[in-house]
């Protein structure tokens, strides 16, 4: 009998959202991954503040929605913690890339072994639609009327340098999302995955799904750190031009030992 | 008799160690000693100095006036001379520490094989510090032979050393923390425990997050800082407040507002632990006054998170994590079971599966059944010792305070008609402690400058507490017994 993962709570994310896109993806594949009701107890998620974190109410498994930007320390002392636990963290752009920015950077570095999400939307949604720090420049907004002067950050490059072990960027697509998770729990360590996901009000696709192409068809190797850092320049986070590519796929994977194992 | 040692030098001249030698050297022959640190927030030169009190009765803070001036470098001299007594004796003319060590030892008739033992267990240049030791203990003329009974059950011990045993005792798996003095010597300390982690992270914030990540899977954590770290980790302590997670939370005050002064002493935090983080919840704030009941208070601190799901607080400072005393008597510890199974948190109101909720009627329970767990709170600490009396209880005269004021105070009013209140429990507030003050000519004594235990007792009680009658102290400085004994005289009714 499959696994239920499902809630009594009615989403209350915008009809049509890409995020029930992300849902599926994750409970797919939770529910091949856990093998019966008991095994759930060894699954665990952690979600931030932001319309990401709803997801939190719509998946059946333990864990905290903590507060915003703190996604990641709140997931590293639950693996020291219990590091049988499966651990999966949620966040959006401003809970990953503004307010909790340096502790991303910092998890790249301890490797504990936790699956990242990043719900990139390039906008604070929620808070209905202010730029973030990679928002693209030329933005506008209540907030910024004359439109956003800086240029945006490259998580992917930031992920690269930081020494994180697993970068990857998928589509807001359920399959994606399965097919990187599966990936992603096959290794032993840190895995920054990378969701672009437009927002239907705030920050709607601009033509960026047809930009994107898949790294495994263009012979990438995941064990070349120039080879990956050349994809990861490819897309500025701008608005796409006819030359934009936007890579989607495995950028990097590497060993190294996971912080839970210097656990006495 | 109590005798002041200050001994002064530069950052690296080794004057703690010696300090300490001498310390270890007075407790194993049966003294009681009690020493305080003064340093500054520098690595090599400076000034820093010691001052090392101890008499064959129980000592629990220093003087002004100084016995034996001990002078590692001139400035010392220069600085110090003005506080020493007319029959003081200053060492002075050499600039390693352990020569001192062997003169003081001779001094008051101390055995050498114990501080030979020592030496060898320190190993750092051994055979120079043991010659060194030699010349001075052959040098010295003069001999104080009072004191030569033998005692195996003193303990010496500092403030910090306390709050790690005690947290030990309530089978801590992990602390986490970010260096910030005065409380950083405590991951040295749980560092060389077996089975404890000593996590040190990115920042505060990071700290006090993942130190909740450990504790919502059933670990025994506590996180420890200073002022402007505990600021940083109020925002995730209020989440406690409302996801009811259990944490122990160390703060060691030192001065401020902002950075203040980094190396010295203060108890300007007390409204800061009353009332950190946003939002209606109960903070649970304990205070110990020494070593003992920093064992003790971490023990009960770690035992009334995990029964009651909230954040407590034990709030120490410079003065009593750095000072060391000798304590005589055992300290009685509770047995911590971790209750608290991974379940479905949430930083948000939340309904029965802890998903986010807004609806008016659960968070009303909500806050109804915390408000409840509070007054089970109040109930549950009446098994613990929340205040204590000490000095003349029949007097009209009672002092107040809390912290680590307690040892100048008891080694002060000895000889004085009045009693003391020390105050261990500042949240909750005990109820007997309005019948204790009633109709008392009451003298407060805080190392602040603005009075917020005199505050605190009027919201709780009613009483007001005469300006005039309020001792403070915010040098940065602790108090010293024989002036602050001048200030309390003055007074007395």
């Amino acid at each position: 009998m499959p696994i239920n993962l499902s809630t009594n709570t009615k989403p209350t994310w915008c009809p049509g959202c890409w995020n029930f896109q992300i849902l599926a993806g994750v409970k797919n594949f939770l529910a091949k991954k856990i093998k019966n009701e008991e095994d759930k107890k060894n699954y665990a998620i952690v979600t931030g503040i932001g319309c990401h974190a709803k997801i939190f109410d719509y998946i059946n498994l333990n864990g905290i929605n903590s507060l915003h930007g703190r996604v990641l320390p709140t997931a590293l002392g639950m693996k020291i913690g219990n590091p049988k636990l499966n651990i999966i963290g949620f966040s959006g752009d401003g809970d990953a890339y503004a307010e909790g920015m340096e502790h991303l950077v910092h998890a790249a570095r301890y490797n504990a072994n936790i699956k990242y999400l990043v719900h990139n939307n390039q906008v604070f949604a929620l808070t209905v639609g202010q730029p973030t720090p990679v928002t693209e420049t030329g933005f506008k907004d209540k907030t910024t009327p004359q439109g956003v002067k800086l240029s945006p950050i490259n998580p992917i490059k930031l992920m690269l340098s930081a020494g994180a072990t697993f970068v990857a960027r998928v589509y807001a697509d359920a399959k994606q999302i399965e097919e990187v998770l599966n990936e992603a729990f096959k290794h032993n360590g840190f895995a920054f995955i990378e969701v672009i996901q437009p927002c239907l009000i705030f920050h709607p696709d601009k033509n960026y799904k047809e930009k994107t192409y898949f790294l495994k068809d263009k012979k990438h190797d995941d064990k070349n750190f120039e080879q990956a850092m050349k994809r990861a320049q490819e897309f500025d986070y701008l608005i796409p031009t006819k030359k934009t590519k936007i890579p989607l796929g495995i950028f990097y994977r590497e060993k190294r030992k996971a912080f839970e194992e210097n656990i006495k | 008799m109590r005798y002041n040692i200050l001994i002064g030098g530069e950052a690296g001249q080794g004057p703690n160690i010696l300090t300490q030698v001498l310390g270890e050297g007075l407790v194993k022959n049966g003294n009681h000693v009690f020493y305080s640190r003064n340093y500054q927030s520098l690595i090599r030169g400076g000034h820093n100095f010691n001052i090392l009190t101890f008499s064959e009765e129980p000592v629990l803070s220093n003087d002004s006036k100084i016995d034996i001036l001990v002078c590692l470098d001139n400035k010392t001299e220069e600085i110090h001379k003005k506080n020493l007594k007319k029959e003081g004796i200053i060492l002075k003319g050499n600039d390693s520490n352990m020569y001192y060590a062997g003169r003081i030892f001779k001094l008051f008739c101390l055995d050498f094989k114990l501080l030979e033992n020592r030496l060898k267990e320190i190993g750092n240049k051994f055979k120079e510090n043991l010659s060194e030791a030699k010349k001075g203990y052959e040098e010295e003329t003069k001999t104080v032979c009072k004191i030569k009974k033998q005692s195996e059950d003193h303990i010496f011990l500092n403030g910090n050393q306390g709050i790690s045993e005690g947290a030990v005792k309530s089978n801590i798996k992990f602390y986490y923390a970010y260096p910030m003095t005065p409380a950083t010597p405590i991951m040295n300390e749980l560092a060389s425990k077996k089975d404890v982690n000593v996590i040190e992270l990115e920042n505060e914030i990071a700290v006090i997050n993942a130190g909740i990540g450990s504790s919502i899977v059933g670990k025994n954590v506590m996180v420890g800082t200073s002022g402007g770290g505990f600021d940083l980790m109020t925002e995730a302590l209020s989440m406690t407040g409302v996801a009811e997670i259990p944490i122990v939370v160390y703060l060691s005050q030192r001065p401020g507002p902002g950075t203040g002064v980094a190396t010295s002493t203060s108890q300007g935090d007390l409204n800061l632990a009353l009332n950190f983080g946003h939002g209606e919840f109960f903070r649970i704030v304990l205070a110990p006054g020494d070593p003992k009941e920093a064992q003790e208070l971490t023990n009960q601190a770690f035992y009334l998170s995990q029964k009651y799901k909230t954040p407590s607080i034990i709030l120490g400072d410079k003065h009593l994590a750095e000072s060391f005393y000798t304590i005589h008597e055992k300290s009685s510890f509770i047995e911590i079971k971790n209750k608290t199974p991974l379940t479905r948190y949430n930083s948000y109101e939340k309904d029965e599966f802890g998903s986010a909720t807004e609806n008016p009627e659960i968070i009303k329970k909500n806050i109804e059944k915390r408000n409840a767990k509070a007054k089970e709170i109040k109930i549950e600490s009446k098994k613990f010792q929340n205040y204590k009396l000490f000095g003349k209880k029949d007097s009209k005269n009672l002092i107040v305070s809390w912290g680590s004021t307690k040892g100048a105070i008891i080694d002060s009013i000895k000889n004085l008609n009045c009693g003391f209140l020390q105050i261990l429990y500042l949240e909750p507030f005990s109820e007997k402690i309005k019948e204790e003050i009633l109709n008392k000519n009451l003298i407060l004594i805080e190392n602040n400058t603005s009075s917020p235990l005199s505050e605190l007792i009027a919201k709780k009680t009613g009483i007001f507490i005469d300006d005039k009658n309020k001792i403070l102290r915010y040098d940065g400085n602790p108090f010293f017994a024989d002036e602050l004994k001048y200030e309390i005289e003055k007074r007395l009714k």
